[in-house]
């Protein structure tokens, strides 16, 4: 479980990230934030592994105030909070394989790792994953060789290798066509779906939002100016959320019919 | 509706200064020639053209005799060159981290890397053999030595630009998977500074095998002692064939290098 307390984030030059924000994440929730560009959304999943400190309130995390936490108890936070990015941020020299692997690092000797010594359980795990997301061709390929979609299943499938218990997701298909998105959401949903694990995305598509979320939670001027279930929220909802009329490029369309 | 660009603004303080830079560049130019007193009519002389037909002819029939101790010279030469390169590609690392303003977040540090990769370049190559003959005798160590470090400031400064290119989000995104420094390090930051790091390395080893052959000049060992014997004694034959011979070599350096180094990056 996930617990915002009176957060609020104020950055070095004084623009507010956050302003005093109260929510509660339950366990195995599918919630999606959206919010227009700068409304705070990526502060507000960014705080949650601690990418950014916020600079008042608590944010529970797994039962402990995560604000205090430094070098090692942060790096134990961060084995238990996946993160998945716009721009996937894969080694691009390095192969699929290393990549996954990777997501192991938190739990490996620095030694071990830096010789690539991993227990055979490790192996087979990050192999396992990189079939979950249907990948596991590319094994031994490198990371630049392969497509965004693919890229960023593969990044999936290295935030799975680390058994995380929170998946944060910043934009993960917005370097994406329409397809690979359904595409890669799809994934999301059903590793949480299947190994309960919470999971918060950041999205500005609201089309994509209340397809896959179960909660939707909105966004500006970093405030939660919207909290609700995601069979709740028609177009209305998001454009009081938006403070605009909904305009065409906030619609991803193009669902995948498989 | 007319498509004309609006005119360039023009300032009359910018045309000013303009104007006072040409005039300042031309009267350089005039200064200068002016007060280079060459002599024409020597170097158009008949001595000069006498030399010229003694000398220059002399270099086109090398003395092939000699191959074999210039060859001897030309691969401890070229050794020489490979080792101080490859001291110098080590030790700059460390000193590329120090300058990486992404690596080490602290100004003060930066800068005072920065000094040591400058004013490690500032010294000619010459200089530091001179000084480390000096240090160590005339042998080739001597070269070995002065190579290294005058090669350290030049990999330094591009070591370092390259770790400042480096991708941060792929940092970021390892950070925020639980991995610590020296993991990051192996994983986020070695792949891909690596490749251009050793492309970098093995150009620097280009420029040295040239930088070298002329060390044994003032006895830092290498094939520039033999220029030295060979012109003191105005052998211009034995002269004619030590440049073949390092002619042809930095060729076949120069080609092998250029390979390696298209297929690393």
């Amino acid at each position: 479980m996930i617990e915002f307390k009176n957060l609020s984030l104020v950055y070095p030059n004084g623009n507010e990230g956050l302003k005093n924000i109260n929510i509660k994440i339950n366990e195995g929730e599918f919630v999606v934030i959206v919010g227009l560009s700068g409304a705070g959304k990526s502060t507000f999943i960014r705080s949650v592994n601690r990418l950014v400190t916020p600079t008042d309130g608590e944010l529970i995390v797994d039962g402990e105030d995560i604000l205090t936490h430094n070098g090692k108890s942060l790096r134990e936070l961060r084995k238990k909070v996946g993160m998945i990015f716009q721009s996937y941020n894969l080694v691009k020299r390095s192969t699929v394989l290393k990549n996954v692997i990777a997501g192991r690092l938190g739990y490996t000797g620095t030694f071990r790792s830096i010789f690539n010594m991993y227990p055979k359980e490790d192996m087979e795990l990050a192999y396992e994953n990189l079939k979950r997301v249907n990948i596991e061709n590319k094994l031994y390929s490198r990371a630049d060789e392969l497509s965004g979609g693919q890229q960023q299943r593969v990044s999936i499938a290295r935030v799975l290798t680390q058994k995380p218990k929170v998946i944060l997701a910043d934009e993960p298909v917005a370097s994406l066509d329409p397809p690979t998105s359904h595409q890669v959401m799809k994934y999301l949903k059903q590793i949480n779906q299947e190994d309960n694990i919470t999971t918060i995305v950041n999205l500005h598509f609201i089309d994509m939002a209340m397809e896959y979320a179960d909660r939707i939670i909105g966004m500006r001027a970093g405030e939660v100016v919207y909290d609700g279930p995601a069979s709740e929220v028609t177009e209305k909802t998001f454009e009081e959320i938006y403070g605009r009329t909904i305009r065409e490029d906030d619609i991803r369309g193009g669902e995948v019919n498989e | 509706m007319s498509n004309q660009l609006p005119p360039k603004p023009r300032t009359p303080a910018k045309v000013v200064k303009r104007v006072i830079i040409l005039l300042a560049v031309v009267a350089l130019y005039v200064w200068t020639f002016s007060s280079v007193n060459i002599n024409w009519e020597r170097v158009f002389s008949e001595r000069t053209l006498e030399n010229i037909n003694r000398i220059i002819p002399q270099f086109f029939d090398p003395a092939w005799a000699e191959t074999g101790t210039i060859l001897v010279k030309m691969v401890e030469t070229i050794f020489i060159a490979y080792t101080g390169s490859l001291a110098a590609a080590v030790l700059a690392i460390p000193l590329a981290f120090l300058c990486a303003s992404n690596m080490v977040k602290n100004k003060f540090l930066n800068t005072i890397g920065m000094w040591i990769l400058g004013a490690v370049r500032a010294f000619p190559e010459i200089i530091l053999a001179i000084i480390f003959v000096a240090a160590v005798g005339p042998n080739p160590f001597a070269g070995v030595l002065a190579i290294a470090i005058g090669s350290t400031g030049m990999l330094g400064k591009l070591y370092s630009e390259v770790i400042e290119s480096i991708d941060m989000n792929i940092i970021e995104a390892l950070e925020a998977s639980g991995a610590n420094k020296m993991q990051i390090l192996f994983y986020g930051i070695m792949p891909q500074v690596l490749p251009e790091f050793l492309s970098y390395a093995i150009y620097r080893f280009e420029i040295d095998v040239r930088a070298s052959s002329v060390l044994g000049i003032v006895g830092a060992g290498g094939i520039g002692t033999l220029i030295t014997f060979a012109y003191l004694n105005r052998n211009w034959d034995e002269v004619g064939m030590i440049l073949l011979v390092i002619i042809i070599a930095v060729t076949i350096i120069d080609q092998i290098s250029g390979f390696i180094r298209r297929r690393l990056v």
